[in-house]
């Protein structure tokens, strides 16, 4: 039997790229590994909330996006949420927003975030995202300077040009 | 081995077991009991030691041959007490495998209780708060032995109104949908009594679950002249005191018997096969073979298995099917 604290540093080996991922906190930055930092992926294991193991489906989740988490910080207006990866289930159509993790591959979320706005996830129905609100163009200076530092934000061409 | 049934040997019924001296019912008289050497000599095991091939005979190191319900042979000795000479086969048993004191250590089988009607786990609403994946667990072991439970669910008092209302009631619906009878009793608000008292007539059943769920409590009020042992759960750990230290039949004045045990922390599944496990879910047994996969169908990762579609369908609760993952892992 794992203790509760090998459950929630359970390392894995990704189904979809085949890559073997530690889920430890110290290298992820987050205490609920849930995807996989080389391609994204994640599974359908989730059922009514984050960590409940209760889904049977099991199938394939792909990034098909970006957003933010909706924040309430009445003392600063301005403040944007932390950037959140949309996953969308390839089996059976479920979609959960997760958060991105230290060590995700920085320009595999550009280009998530570049599908998305090309539309390219053809795979999914764009009906059942419509609550989400995904990043679009008029975001990509706030995810430059959140996923590479302020310093990109002057010179973009280097990194998500 | 048979037992020459000669006028001085009795068949009578364990009731109780405490140190290796059993209470065994005859006539209405009990008769304290111990087990012949002859019958030890039965379950003693020879094992080879491996340096020096001298044969040794040891004893199972934690087996007691025998459980609360089995029905022996026994003869009275001069003082009063009794010398157990053979045990009656079993119709029935509820075995489980023993807690681990460590990772590393090996379970072994125990016996709980022998020729039973009826299992009836035992779980609080409340202050222990219900495990069910431990019920699953003992629903699982009275389906691999072919008993029938009815689950009891005490100190509904203590969320009646609240908010843990809705949340035990829509367990409570899940099992009652599999086909299991679910009581809702409250020893405080006497509430549900009759309908367990109806479950109980003229039927030996065990009662079985944590310590502290209000087992010997309910066996005070069903028969008021036993005056068993209670204690209130601690209020600082929210756990009971293991105030009931051994098994112990009691008979009921409406007929039948009832078993109480001492309070179980967990409990092993002994002796069921991985891929029996599913058969002992009855709701999952109708889709058994009809998977892509035949009866090789493990119910996890396979593509095309039809009670991993059925949960998906909401046929099967989700958590029955996480609780079937679990003790999969665990057998």
């Amino acid at each position: 039997m794992h203790s509760t604290t090998d459950r929630f540093n359970a390392n894995f080996t990704c189904k979809f790229c085949g890559i073997y991922v530690t889920s430890h906190s110290v290298v992820s930055g987050v205490n609920h590994r849930n995807h996989c930092p080389n391609c994204l992926y994640s599974r359908h294991l989730d059922l009514y909330q984050a960590g409940d193991r209760l889904c049977a489906c099991k199938g394939m989740m792909a990034p098909v996006g970006l957003t933010t988490k909706k924040v309430s910080d009445k003392y600063n207006q301005n403040t944007s949420g932390e950037l959140m990866l949309v996953h969308y289930c390839i089996d059976c159509g479920a979609f959960s927003i997760n958060r991105i993790a230290a060590d995700d591959d920085n320009l595999k979320l550009i280009a998530t975030f570049k599908n998305n706005l090309l539309n390219k996830t053809s795979f999914m129905h764009r009906e059942k995202l419509k609550d989400i609100e995904f990043l679009g163009e008029e975001d990509r200076q706030m995810l430059q300077s959140g996923l590479f530092g302020s310093t990109c934000v002057t010179r973009p061409e280097h990194v998500c040009a | 081995m048979q037992t020459q049934n000669t006028d001085m040997n009795n068949i009578g019924v364990v009731y109780k077991k405490l140190l290796g001296h059993y209470a065994v019912h005859h006539a209405n008289m009990i008769t304290t009991c111990v087990l012949s050497s002859k019958l030890w000599k039965k379950f003693e095991v020879t094992h080879a030691d491996g340096d020096s091939h001298r044969v040794i005979a040891v004893h199972e190191k934690h087996m007691d041959p025998v459980a609360v319900g089995d029905r022996v042979i026994f003869r009275p000795v001069k003082d009063g007490t009794g010398l157990i000479l053979e045990i009656l086969p079993r119709r029935n048993y509820l075995a489980r495998g023993s807690a681990k004191p460590n990772p590393r250590a090996y379970s072994f089988e125990q016996v709980i209780a022998a020729n039973l009607d009826q299992i009836i786990p035992v779980f609080a609403a409340a202050n222990p708060r219900p495990k069910w994946h431990m019920l699953d667990r003992i629903l699982v072991a009275a389906e691999a032995h072919q008993i029938a439970s009815t689950i009891l669910i005490t100190k509904f008092d203590l969320v009646k109104g609240r908010k843990d209302e809705d949340e035990l009631l829509s367990a409570i619906n899940r099992y009652k949908e599999i086909g299991y009878p679910v009581i809702v009793t409250s020893a405080k608000a006497k509430m549900g009594l009759d309908a367990l008292k109806n479950a109980l007539g003229h039927r030996t059943s065990l009662l079985v679950g944590k310590s502290g769920v209000g087992k010997s409590t309910l066996m005070n009020i069903l028969e008021p002249g036993l005056d068993l042992k209670i204690q209130s759960v601690n209020p600082s750990t929210g756990k009971g005191r293991h105030t009931t230290s051994h098994l112990e039949m009691f008979p009921l004045a409406m007929g039948g018997n009832i078993i109480d045990t001492p309070g179980t922390r967990e409990f092993g599944i002994w002796g069921l096969a991985p891929e029996n496990l599913a058969d002992c879910f009855p709701e999952m047994r109708n889709f058994i073979g009809k998977c892509k996969f035949g009866l090789s169908c493990q119910h996890d990762e396979e593509p095309g298995c039809a009670i991993r579609k059925s949960v998906m369908n909401g046929t099967i609760s989700p958590f029955r099917y996480k609780s079937y993952l679990r003790m999969r892992m665990d057998l």
